[in-house]
């Protein structure tokens, strides 16, 4: 059931490479949508009480590595498998119908989904790193070919940084297994394991690192405004939208998951690092006269509350760290579609140039008011999805880590200073009717931005449809740290602005 | 029927915000045939069937206890989010001020916005605050009254940035909008901080939680000393910032470049969501001495200089907005000592002279083309009416017997005399301040000969003229009102001495300003004898100057330089990496000779290398 996901987008990516090219796109479309069905139906199958592994498949693969094909899906991967088949058929929708060399093209996001299903999927350590790598070479093509300008030094930055990630990945799955003594790179097997601590903390330093790399956590991230800026927009969403999401719940299974004890040690350390990268996404961001490098940074800052909630490692932060991974994705790929909109409407996506776009005749209407809601829901305003998982991720992590957290808030304030400086030179203004004979805004480009802002309205105003998948399974990660407790209380409880018993009483309450 | 209409009171923000989606249908490109009237027409019919809903409610609740509906959003991880919806006499009477306020509103609007285009984006936003506050007022939470007043900063940037592409609207747009979110992420974090200590966020449990922590001392000694006040100065940041309080007051100036039918909203209802939600938190803000005495002193100062600056003002629309800010700030010290019902009963008052007051002078602004008032004046004889509604606000305004504001700034000095004398004083001298500042614009505007911009200025069609009037009647008609709801003071109850003190203040106030700005005699414009001070006060104390100075200066410069760390240290430090690698790889090339001597050469000597590395122990041993 699950193979599905991955083989029928891999499958689909060798047919379109043989097909006539008369209906590329449309026979892309129907493959991602068939697929994006099949993952509605399986979370429509998910027992949302059950913290474990379901719909689980296992084939014998190279057994004396310790090599199988074993999958499953939980409530962490469940909500990503989602938002991965959402936009790669956004993306496929929202690309250009003269892309040039579109059979490559086609068949190279569809493979990447496939390898995207198949990371979230997989419950072997060696199987989730190969397809881990297998994303990658599409990547660069995608970049290298489809990109702007500097787009060869992007993908060139973009792969190396990538390998790196890899590699440090594969060292600690690696050590983590050799050093056991187990016999199999199965998932579950090396959960309970009895590494010293600080071996421990040394394999997941290597996975923070690693997966780092991918979220990106400064200062791990210059790739990424470079990469994000050279690629095109449909390739941007994906790699912002997913890849990044890739990093943060790599991070979260096989981080917290193999080592819940040195990740408790960890944590105030995780948790300022969250803050490091809040405050500096979005500190830089404010600097930008680029609209999509803006954007970019902006990406930087909110996957630091994904790192917040995952150290805070309260039931409540975690859910609301998931949350976040889905709505960071949804508001990213409206941000960047709109802002290739702009670019390619405009022309320019220098803020000293753009100008007055919400103006109904001769701007872009319809286009401002979307990136109005998409930047305000990056900024956090109630009745949007971003709201909802930032504020889990304050709730739960207020009581552990209060200064961290209320530091993490500033960064919400700081998001909406460089959104209004974005909306205000782009949208508002006057604008020039000597240059603005902007080319019509064709449904392609209206229809991806209409679903993604519905779906952020929606789960912005019924969030139980956000949390509730992953509920369960982040309760029981959180149960899985049991002697957790008290390093992080005692933590607590000597920072200076922490009152001790608010702390104590928070944490006893959950 | 009467039930059911008394349990489905959650549907007065509905209406609104179902007129505001059905409004979208009129944005430009959508429906083009009828134009973009229609939006209007069907959110002044929405408002309508709030305001009769509400008006239909009132007499259910009057005089019975508070009923409770909770309404089920979220629950997840140990957290219950659920929406405490509060009927009472208060919350229901607060929706029909809202609602009746708004009604008005739009049908102003609708002569207004005649010829603006832009009507389905301004009547959603209008609906939009409807919706908001008839929400607020209902919602019996801190935590959404939190989300209501976060969108409701989203909706002020939108709804000051309508006439959006005049540079001045922008700023202004981005200023309320930046300001307001300031003190909403300090409220935020009230928000976080007190739900550990209190477990709730439910306004009545939140009361109830005070007062056992003032009750039992072992309860307070178990809370941190100086949580309470951290936590109570946070969640006064965010009333400080819709009430427009010192510092945070900057936006509502600004606000100004907006439409005059939002501002009849912003300034007299939607500046009260602060002192709303600053009234539903009074019991834990009590909790700490600290927060009261830092509310009473925002409040003093904001109403004394707000006055001050109101009276340096030449723009119409700007005076009043000071003005707002100082009733504002009475209303901090009604709260910080305690005083709610007087709080109430002065954003009561307040709300409708001041949307009185920005209706008349709005209607002056619409066709006398500015809104200067040292350009205006001799409108007396031409605009009779508009006159009139204006002479009505200003009487509804100060404490002028016996209409509104009379009794609400009564029973505030009354209430502050026992404990606070000091600020019956603050009181006074703001009443005072605000008669002449009042009357000063009332004279700059009416009285005198007419000027070359008010030669030709007739009066209002009656889609403006109608609500200006409606609210006018409604004004003078507050204290009966009052009385016939009993909520007025009896003859032998009154305090005669403080009610003389405070007819008198006005009188001198008012008295003052009439024999300056409408008698003719003084020439203008006026110069106070210290240039410095008129300025000071003419450039709102120089706060703009000071932010820009000062915190814009410091986010600004903290961007370039973090931007500069990143681009040139850690970017560089990777391009480092980069260039090494590839300069070595560069240089081990000239190695490759193709002489088989140098490469038998380069194994021996590595051979040789391993070898004695290995032997090394050997050999010391």
């Amino acid at each position: 059931m699950l193979s599905t996901l991955i083989w029928f987008p891999v499958l689909g990516a060798i047919a379109i490479a043989l097909l006539p090219p008369r209906h590329l796109k449309l026979a892309a479309l129907i493959i991602s949508g068939l697929v994006l069905l099949w993952t509605l139906w399986i979370a429509n199958q998910f027992d949302f009480t059950n913290p474990l592994l379901q719909f689980r498949e296992y084939l014998p693969w190279l057994e004396p590595l310790g090599l199988n094909y074993q999958l499953g899906v939980d409530g962490l991967s469940l909500p990503l498998l989602l938002l991965n088949s959402l936009l790669t058929w956004i993306v496929l929708y929202s690309s250009q119908e003269d892309i040039k060399r579109p059979r490559l093209f086609y068949s190279l996001i569809l493979l990447v989904s496939g390898a995207v299903a198949g990371a979230f999927l997989a419950q072997n350590l060696l199987l989730f790193f190969l397809f881990y790598e297998v994303e990658l070479v599409p990547f660069y093509l995608l970049i290298s070919i489809w990109g702007g300008e500097k787009r060869n030094y992007a993908a060139i930055k973009f792969l190396l940084y990538t390998a790196v990630s890899g590699a440090l990945i594969l060292v600690a799955f690696l050590g983590v297994v050799w050093l056991q003594g187990a016999n199999s790179f199965a998932y579950e097997a090396l959960m309970g394991q009895s590494l010293p601590l600080w071996l421990q903390i040394v394999f997941l330093s290597l996975v923070l690192v690693g997966f780092g790399i991918k979220i990106p956590l400064v200062p791990l991230h210059t790739w990424l405004p470079d990469t994000y800026v050279a690629a095109s927009a449909p390739v941007a969403i994906l790699l912002g939208g997913v890849l990044a999401k890739l990093g943060a719940y790599g991070i979260f299974r096989f981080g917290l998951g193999l080592f819940p004890e040195a990740w408790a040690t960890l944590a105030p350390g995780l948790a300022t690092w969250a803050t490091v990268s809040v405050l500096y996404g979005a500190t830089i961001a404010i600097a930008q006269k680029d609209i999509k490098r803006m954007v970019a940074y902006s990406s930087i800052g909110h996957m630091g509350y994904i790192l917040l909630g995952g150290a805070a490692l309260t039931a409540l932060s975690l859910v609301g760290a998931v949350a976040q991974m889905v709505a960071h994705g949804l508001i990213l790929a409206i941000l960047f579609h709109l802002v290739g909109v702009v670019e390619t409407k405009v022309g320019t996506r220098d803020l000293d140039v753009l100008n007055g776009l919400m103006n109904p005749v001769r701007g872009l209407p319809l286009v401002s008011a979307l990136l109005v809601l998409g930047g305000m829901a990056s900024a956090g305003i109630p009745g949007l999805v971003g709201f909802v998982s930032e504020f889990l991720v304050f709730q739960g992590s207020y009581s552990v880590f209060p200064v961290q957290t209320l530091l993490c808030v500033v960064g919400t304030g700081l998001t909406a200073v460089y959104f209004v400086i974005l909306l205000n030179r782009t949208c508002f203004g006057k604008l020039d009717n000597a240059i603005a004979y902007f080319p019509k805004v064709e449904w392609r480009e209206r229809v991806p931005a209409l679903i993604l802002a519905i779906t952020i309205v929606f789960l912005g105003i019924q969030p139980t449809w956000l949390v509730r998948w992953s509920e369960s399974t982040t309760l029981s990660m959180v149960a899985a740290v049991p002697i957790l407790a008290q390093p992080t209380i005692a933590q607590a409880s000597e920072a200076p602005e922490a009152s001790s018993n608010p702390v104590s009483q928070g944490v006893t309450t959950r | 029927m009467t039930q059911s209409l008394l349990h489905t009171v959650w549907l007065i923000p509905c209406y609104a915000i179902a007129g505001a989606i059905a409004s979208a249908l009129w944005s430009p490109a959508v429906i083009r045939r009828t134009g973009p009237r229609p939006a209007g027409y069907i959110n002044l019919g929405m408002t309508l069937l709030a305001f009769v809903h509400s008006l239909a409610v009132f007499p259910m609740v009057w005089q019975h206890p508070a009923q409770h509906l909770s309404i089920s959003w979220l629950q997840v991880a140990g957290l219950d989010l659920t929406l405490p919806l509060e009927i009472s006499a208060v919350t229901v009477g607060a929706s029909l001020v809202v609602t009746g306020l708004n009604l008005l509103a739009q049908v102003y609007a609708i002569g207004y916005m005649e010829m603006d285009w832009g009507w389905s984006r301004f009547f959603a936003l209008l609906a939009l605050f409807e919706a908001g506050m008839c929400g607020l007022v209902f919602c019996n939470s801190l935590f959404f009254s939190y989300i209501i007043l976060e969108i409701l900063t989203l909706g002020t940037y939108l709804m000051v940035g309508t006439w959006f592409n005049q540079s001045l609207v922008v700023s202004g747009a981005r200023d309320a909008f930046l300001t307001k979110r300031v003190g909403d992420l300090f409220l935020l974090m009230g928000v976080l901080a007190i739900y550990p200590l209190a477990g709730t966020w439910d306004f009545n449990e939140l009361a109830q939680w005070a007062e056992t922590v003032t009750a039992n001392p072992a309860l307070r000694a178990a809370i941190a000393p100086g949580t309470t006040t951290l936590v109570g100065l946070a969640l006064l940041a965010g009333p400080m910032g819709k009430c427009a309080q010192f510092p945070l007051h900057l936006w509502l100036d600004e606000a100004m470049e907006g439409p005059v039918p939002s501002t009849i909203l912003r300034n007299s209802v939607v500046v009260a969501t602060g002192a709303w939600v600053l009234i539903k938190l009074q019991p834990v803000l009590a909790l700490s001495p600290v927060v009261l005495t830092a509310m009473i002193t925002i409040g003093a100062l904001t109403a004394v200089g707000g006055t001050l600056i109101a009276i340096a003002q030449i723009d119409i629309k700007r005076s009043l907005s000071y003005s707002v800010s100082a009733y504002m700030g009475l209303v901090f010290i009604a709260v910080g000592t305690g005083q709610t019902d007087a709080a109430l009963l002065l954003i009561l008052s307040h709300a409708l002279a001041q949307g009185l007051l920005v209706m008349s002078t709005g209607s002056i602004v619409l066709n006398s083309i500015t809104q200067d008032l040292t350009q205006l004046g001799g409108l007396w004889s031409r605009r009779p009416i508009s006159a009139l509604c204006c002479l009505g606000g200003v009487a509804g305004l100060i404490g002028l017997p016996p209409l509104g504001g009379f009794w609400a700034l009564l029973k505030l000095a009354d209430g502050l005399w026992s404990t606070h004398p000091w600020l019956v004083a603050v009181l006074l001298l703001v009443n005072g301040l605000t008669a002449f500042s009042m009357v000063r614009e009332f004279g700059l505007i009416f009285a005198g000969s007419p000027r070359p911009m008010t030669e030709r200025s007739p009066e209002n069609f009656w889609l403006i003229t109608l609500p200006m009037m409606v609210l006018l009647g409604v004004t003078l008609h507050l204290p009966l009102l009052l009385q016939s709801l009993s909520l007025l003071p009896s003859w032998a109850m009154l305090n005669k001495d403080m009610a003389l003190l405070l007819v008198w203040s006005s009188l001198t106030g008012g008295g003052i300003g009439a024999v300056v700005y409408v008698g003719q005699s003084i020439p203008k414009p006026i110069q106070l004898p210290w240039k410095r001070l008129q300025t000071l006060f003419a450039y709102d104390l120089y706060t703009p100057q000071l932010y820009r100075s000062s915190i814009v200066f410091f986010v600004d410069w903290a961007s370039r330089i973090t931007d500069w760390f990143d681009r040139q240290v850690i970017d560089g430090a990777v391009n480092l990496v980069g260039f090494v690698s590839l300069f070595s790889g560069e240089a081990l090339k000239y190695g490759n000779s193709g002489q088989g001597q140098f490469y038998i050469l380069t194994i021996t000597i590595g051979l040789a290398a391993i070898a004695l590395s290995l032997g090394w122990s050997f050999v010391l041993h």
